[in-house]
C-alpha cells in the first residue's frame, strides 16, 4: 500500500503538476479552475475514481486506495471541491445505486477527469432541515417537470450535470416523498446566477422552471431519495478531506509559526492526527461493508472542527503575515492560511453540519431524549 | 462626545460604513472611489464631532468597532499623544510598524499593515528607539495595497531616506492596545448581535433555530464573556495589562466571529451578508497591533 501512495505522491510532486496547482491559487478574483490537467493525468491511469470498475473508468480497486488518492491530492494542494462533487458525491452515488445505463452514460466521464457534476440540495428556505424542501417535480408523461430554486451550491459553471433533490409526493413524512433526479446543467428553463462569497469560490443560485426530466433520470427509486442519501452519506462524511486540510495547514503552521508556539503546536498536533485515525477508521469500516453512522458523525464533527480549529490558530500565532492571499506579492505558504481561513467555515457547515452531527451522536449513541 | 458620534452612527450611515473599507473581488458593487468618498464624509463627521479630543477614547474605540469603522482614527489618536506639539492640527496620521533607521534626519523602514496610507497626511514611524513622524506624499515614500483577508485598506509602505519632521520616543502601546480591544469588544458585540437575530429568525425543523439549548447557551455564554470583556477595557487598572487584555479579547473577536458564521449557516458566508465581514474583520483586527510573546 505503500508503494501505491508513494506513486500517487510522485506524480503529485511533478513540476508541472505543482505549477498547474500554483496557477489556480493566482486567477484573478472572480475566477476559479474547474478541472485540471492533473485530474486527467490521474483520470488517465484510472486512478481519480480507482475504486470503480475498469468498466466506468474505475481501476476495480478498493476505498482504501481511493482515500490514499484523495488524501494525497488535498495533501498536495490539488483543488478538491471540483473532484469530491463530482467523483466522490454524484459519481459515489452513480455508482452505489444507478441503473446499468445511468453508470455508462456519467462515470466514464467523471472517472476520466473529463466531465464533473454537482449536488442541488440546499434552497433558499432549507439548510440541514432537507425533509422540508420546496423543488417539486411533476409528473409529465413519461417523466416530470422540474421546479424549484437551488442554492449554496458549488462548480454550477464547469459541471456538466447536477444531483438535484425534488419532492415528487406528500404525505406525513417529511422525508418520505423525495426523489434524487440527474439533470442536465446548461439547458433551457435553467438560470444560474453567482452568488459571491467568502471563499474562493462562489455559490450559485439555480432556477429550474419546469425543465423537463426522464423517468430514466431518476436515481434510485422514485420518493425514496432518502435511502441514496443514506447509502451514501457514509462515504462523503468520513472525514477524510478535513483531516488531510487541517494536516497540510499545519505543517505550513509548523514551518511558519515564530518561536514560542511549541506548546500550541504540540496540541494541534495531536488533535490533527487523532482526526486522521477517526477518518481512516471510517474508511476501514466501509472497506469491511460495515459503515458506522456513529463513526460518520464523530469523524466529520472532529475533522471539520479541528481543521477550523487549526486555521483559525494560524491567524493567531502568526498575526497578519497569515492574512496575506496568493495574489499578494508577500504572502508566506503561497497565501494558503488565508485560503485557509476563509474556507474553515464552510468545512463545519457542508456535509452534515457540526450541529446535526452532535445531535445524532446525542441521541442515537449516548441514548439521550430527542 | 461618544453619544453624538453614536448619534452620528446611526441609521442609513451604518450599513455604508460597515463596508466603507471592504473591496468586492470579481463581483461588481461600489467603486474604491464610492468608499473613498465615504471614508472621507466620516472623517470630517467624526473630526468635527470632537473624535480627536481624547476624552472618552476607550468608549469611542468600542463605538467605532460596534459600527465596523475602518478608519485612521485609532492611528491618529496614538501619534496624537505621541506628537503632542508637532502642530498635527486634525490631520489624519497612520502608524508605521517596523525596523527602521536613520540617518541624518531621515528615517528609512518597511513597514507592512500600514492602515490607510494613501489616505493620511503624516506616518508615525515606529519600532525603533525612536519614532519619527513623517509627511506622507514625499517621493521616497512608495505604497502597496496588501491582497488580505479583511480586503480593507492595508499598504506595504516602504520609506527609503525620507525627511523626518518630528521624533519622540516610544509610543504608548498600553493605550493603543486598549483601545484596538475595545474596538474588538464592539466588534465583538455587533457580531453577536447578528448571530442573535438571525437564531431568533431563522427556522428549521418548523421552529427558530434559537430555540435550541445547543445554540441558545452558546450565545448566551458568549454575550456574558462580551461583558466581562467590556468590563475589563473600560477598568482603570486594565492600561497595566494591556497586553494581555489585547490578547483575552483578540481571542473573544475571533471565538464570537467564528459562531457567529455558523450560526448563519451557508448565507452568513455571502458578501452581501455582514456575518463573514465581521469574522475577516475580527481576524484582521485581532492581529493588527504588534502583541508581545512569552
Amino acid at each position: 500500500m505503500t508503494g501505491f501512495r508513494e506513486e500517487v505522491c510522485a506524480l503529485l510532486c511533478e513540476d508541472a503538476v505543482r505549477s498547474e496547482i500554483a496557477q489556480t491559487r493566482r486567477l484573478p478574483y472572480g475566477q476559479e479552475s474547474g478541472l485540471l490537467d492533473v485530474h486527467r493525468r490521474l483520470g488517465k491511469l484510472g486512478w481519480l475514481a480507482i475504486n470503480w470498475p475498469e468498466r466506468y473508468g474505475g481501476s476495480g480497486a478498493t476505498i482504501v486506495e481511493k482515500a490514499i488518492v484523495t488524501e494525497e491530492m488535498i495533501r498536495h494542494g490539488v483543488p478538491e471541491n471540483v473532484h469530491s462533487l463530482g467523483v466522490d458525491i454524484v459519481g459515489n452515488a452513480i455508482n452505489l445505486m444507478g441503473t446499468d445505463e445511468q453508470k455508462e452514460r456519467y462515470l466514464p466521464g467523471l472517472a476520466r477527469g473529463e466531465t464533473t457534476a454537482n449536488v442541488l440540495f440546499s434552497e433558499p428556505d432549507v439548510g440541514s432541515d432537507l425533509g422540508s424542501l420546496a423543488a417539486r417535480a411533476e409528473p409529465d408523461g413519461d417523466g416530470y417537470r422540474l421546479t424549484g430554486r437551488k442554492i449554496y451550491n458549488m462548480k454550477a459553471q464547469h459541471s456538466d450535470f447536477a444531483l438535484c433533490a425534488a419532492r415528487t409526493s406528500t404525505g406525513p413524512v417529511n422525508y418520505a416523498g423525495i426523489t434524487l433526479f440527474l439533470v442536465p446543467l446548461h439547458s433551457l428553463g435553467t438560470v444560474i446566477e453567482p452568488v459571491w462569497n467568502l471563499s474562493e469560490e462562489r455559490f450559485d443560485l439555480i432556477t429550474l422552471d419546469g425543465i423537463r426530466i426522464g423517468r430514466e433520470d431518476v436515481l434510485g427509486e422514485v420518493d425514496d431519495g432518502w435511502q441514496v442519501l443514506n447509502r451514501v452519506l457514509p462515504f462523503e462524511r468520513t472525514g477524510l478531506d478535513h483531516s488531510a486540510k487541517a494536516e497540510r495547514t499545519l505543517a505550513a503552521l509548523r514551518e511558519h509559526a515564530p518561536p514560542g508556539c511549541g506548546d500550541r503546536l504540540a496540541r494541534l498536533e495531536t488533535r490533527v492526527r487523532a482526526a486522521r485515525l477517526l477518518a481512516w477508521r471510517c474508511i476501514a469500516n466501509l472497506h469491511e461493508g460495515r459503515p458506522d453512522e456513529i463513526h460518520s458523525a464523530t469523524a466529520k464533527w472532529y475533522t471539520s472542527e479541528t481543521a477550523k480549529e487549526v486555521s483559525v490558530a494560524a491567524v493567531e500565532l502568526l498575526g497578519p503575515r497569515a492574512l496575506l492571499d496568493a495574489r499578494d506579492p508577500d504572502a508566506i505558504a503561497d497565501g494558503l492560511f488565508d485560503a485557509a481561513f476563509r474556507e474553515a467555515p464552510g468545512l463545519t457547515l457542508a456535509q452534515g453540519s457540526s450541529e446535526i452531527m452532535l445531535y445524532f451522536v446525542a441521541t442515537s449513541k449516548l441514548g439521550l431524549p430527542s | 462626545m461618544t453619544a453624538t458620534i453614536a448619534e452620528f452612527f446611526e441609521g442609513d450611515l451604518a450599513p455604508l460604513v460597515r463596508r466603507m473599507a471592504d473591496r468586492p473581488r470579481g463581483e461588481g458593487g461600489d467603486t474604491d472611489d464610492d468608499r473613498r468618498e465615504t471614508r472621507a464624509m466620516v472623517w470630517e463627521g467624526l473630526v468635527g464631532l470632537g473624535a480627536l479630543d481624547g476624552d472618552d477614547a476607550t468608549g469611542l474605540a468600542e463605538l467605532l468597532g460596534s459600527v465596523l469603522y475602518q478608519g485612521p482614527l485609532l492611528d491618529t489618536l496614538t501619534a496624537r499623544a505621541l506628537f503632542p506639539d508637532a502642530g498635527l492640527g486634525q490631520a489624519p496620521v497612520a502608524l508605521a510598524a517596523g525596523e527602521p533607521t536613520e540617518a541624518d534626519g531621515t528615517v528609512s523602514a518597511r513597514c507592512d499593515f500600514v492602515g490607510f496610507a494613501d489616505e493620511v497626511e503624516h506616518f508615525a514611524v515606529v519600532g525603533g528607539e525612536r519614532s519619527a513622524l513623517v509627511r506622507a506624499g514625499h517621493p521616497s515614500i512608495t505604497t502597496r495595497r496588501h491582497e488580505e483577508t479583511g480586503r480593507g485598506e492595508l499598504h506595504r509602505v516602504d520609506f527609503a531616506g525620507t525627511p523626518v519632521t518630528a521624533w519622540a520616543g516610544r509610543p504608548d502601546w498600553e493605550g493603543a492596545r486598549v483601545r484596538q480591544a475595545a474596538y474588538l469588544v464592539g466588534l465583538a458585540q455587533a457580531a453577536l448581535d447578528h448571530a442573535v437575530d438571525y437564531a431568533t429568525t431563522r427556522r428549521q425543523f418548523g421552529r427558530a433555530i434559537g430555540a435550541n439549548q445547543a445554540l441558545s447557551f452558546r450565545l448566551a455564554e458568549m454575550s456574558m464573556r462580551v461583558d466581562a470583556a467590556r468590563l475589563l477595557v473600560h477598568d482603570p487598572g486594565t492600561p497595566a495589562h494591556a497586553a494581555a487584555t489585547l490578547g483575552e479579547v483578540a481571542d473573544l473577536a475571533r471565538t464570537v466571529t467564528t459562531a457567529t458564521m455558523q450560526i448563519h449557516g451557508a448565507a452568513g458566508m455571502r458578501s452581501d451578508d455582514d456575518a463573514q465581514l465581521y469574522y475577516r474583520r475580527a481576524a484582521a483586527e485581532s492581529v493588527r497591533l504588534p502583541q508581545p510573546r512569552g
